[in-house]
């Protein structure tokens, strides 16, 4: 049985309703996760062994080893920065996420002052709808630093921001804007893979874990728009991991 | 212009993920590699006051399974080994029902719109190689290979094939495997002990998410009588809106279906 454009709206309500939904059980786990760094970041010797952390994961980023012997010198913002071990990783994806919605906002833009030709509305639904859910992981990252007594990430501080910017500023058509937004969403998912393997609190885990596979449904559609197929790998691979170095605070 | 794709790009573009795909797979072989290895360190270092059972393991596999009964660390990777066999027992599932799939004409047969033939098959086979790695995992580590499918939703199959009487009944019964493989894996990644098998069911479980994305946009388009959208690239012009978002209902993946360590453990 055919149903109509408005029993597809109303099935997508009901799809809303089911996301909120889930909300009381993120909102669980992220608190859980809060109250585990909060007290971490209490400590000193929590925000020693942060540095540490930060530090063999970028390692681990960077050559694929975590060799505890052979730690690396922290970088720069990393020693300057109070965003440090497991935070670090929070404010990386709240920025990642920050500038998805950047991204996302840039190419509605695009498309109503005409660069971007006919956009079909199912791709703005998808861009809005999409840009809702990054708006939703970056408050919920953002929720954990705050609750840690730490500045929430706004904007998106990444050495990689201008490079994506100018980018979007480039493009002309739906398809230059698609494949900008699969780049971004790719890079997302491989992040929270990679992370929900090596940040240490289990909240943490959890949450770049229930992220992750939203980020990679993003993408699978993205694939299809572009006439590509929707779902390339068996196994998420992590070589396009945004490497927590990338954040600027 | 026919903006379906024929058969010679949809080959080429299996093609091309299948030399990506080769690139994920030294991904997840790599981590499984790095579970086992680490995990049979753990066991060969931590047991060394345990005597007998410290030097069992240098034995392998034989030693392995004469620490069942030693402590917190072995249940926990006893955990590990039911999680790894559980999931084994949904990717089985899977490919039976992708393979009982392609057997009807309108998923495999000449009746079949070429891109649902095309993902029930390339889906199939990644299916086939989720369990391979997974059980390949538990063989390495000294348990017995999980070759069954999963109790629970083998029934919920069973059921519905005779019923099944066209591509939305198909579609509607892989949404709900994919659905509960994905949450498991997630829950998951928040159980298992070792960072490496943290990734692997990380890894896993965010393909199993695209499946279900492709399926419930598959089923969008099947629901309004618009079975000629599902093409490579689709006309975008013609997708009706709501289509747009019909794929990501969750912003947050959801685990409250998630499959327990015991449900597909072996006996």
């Amino acid at each position: 049985m055919a149903i109509t454009e408005a029993e597809l709206s109303s099935m997508t309500r009901e799809l809303d309703d089911m996301h909120q939904a889930t909300f009381p059980d993120v909102r669980r786990t992220l608190g859980e996760f809060t109250d585990n760094l909060s007290r971490a970041a209490a400590s000193r010797r929590g925000v020693l062994l942060g540095v540490g952390g930060v530090a063999a994961l970028g390692a681990l980023a960077a050559c694929g080893s975590d060799d505890k012997k052979d730690t690396p010198k922290p970088q720069a913002s990393t020693t300057m920065s109070v965003y440090v071990g497991d935070l670090r990783v929070v404010a990386l994806a709240a920025a990642l996420e920050n500038l998805a919605v950047t991204a996302y906002d840039g190419a509605l833009k695009r498309a109503s002052d005409g660069k971007l030709g006919t956009v079909p509305p199912a791709i703005a639904t998808f861009i809005t709808t999409a840009r809702a859910q990054h708006a939703d992981h970056a408050a919920a990252w953002n929720g954990v630093l705050t609750k840690a007594k730490l500045p929430a990430i706004d904007g998106a501080p990444l050495t990689i921001t201008q490079g994506a910017v100018d980018a979007l500023g480039a493009t002309d058509s739906v398809a230059s804007v698609v494949k900008l937004a699969l780049g971004l969403e790719e890079s997302a998912a491989q992040t929270y893979t990679f992370a929900a393997a090596n940040v240490t609190d289990p909240g943490g885990i959890m949450t770049a874990a229930t992220i992750q596979p939203v980020e990679q449904m993003h993408a699978a559609i993205l694939h299809f728009v572009l006439g590509e197929y929707p779902v390339p790998l068996s196994f998420v691979p992590v070589d396009k991991a945004v490497k927590p170095d990338v954040l600027t605070r | 212009m026919n903006r379906a794709i024929d058969d010679g790009r949809l080959r080429e573009l299996t093609v091309q993920s299948e030399d990506l795909h080769s690139d994920a797979m030294r991904t997840g072989r790599a981590a499984l590699d790095d579970y086992v290895e680490q995990t049979l360190d753990a066991r060969a270092s931590a047991p060394r006051s345990r005597g007998l059972a410290g030097a069992a393991l240098v034995v392998g596999a034989v030693g392995i399974a004469a620490l069942a009964t030693g402590g917190p660390a072995w249940a926990d990777a006893k955990t590990d080994m039911m999680m790894l066999q559980t999931a084994a027992s949904l990717e089985n599932l899977a490919v039976f029902t992708y393979k009982t799939a392609l057997t009807l004409p309108f998923i495999g047969g000449d009746s079949a719109n070429a891109v649902v033939k095309a993902f029930a098959t390339k889906t199939m086979a990644q299916h086939t190689e989720h369990g391979q790695a997974f059980n390949a995992a538990v063989v390495k580590l000294g348990g017995k290979e999980q070759t069954a499918t999963d109790p629970k939703y083998t029934p919920v199959v069973q059921a519905a094939v005779p019923t099944i009487k066209g591509p939305g009944d198909v579609v509607g019964l892989a949404i709900t495997l994919e659905d509960v493989a994905t949450q498991t894996y997630v829950k998951n990644v928040g159980m298992v002990t070792t960072p490496e098998l943290r990734q692997l069911f990380a890894s896993v479980a965010g393909v199993e998410a695209q499946h279900k994305a492709v399926l419930l946009a598959v089923q969008a388009l099947l629901a309004s009588n618009a079975a000629d959208l599902i093409a490579l690239p689709p006309d975008g012009a013609k997708l009706p809106s709501a289509a747009g978002n019909v794929a990501f209902p969750d912003a947050f993946f959801p685990t409250a279906k998630a499959s327990p360590p015991e449900e597909g453990a072996v006996k």
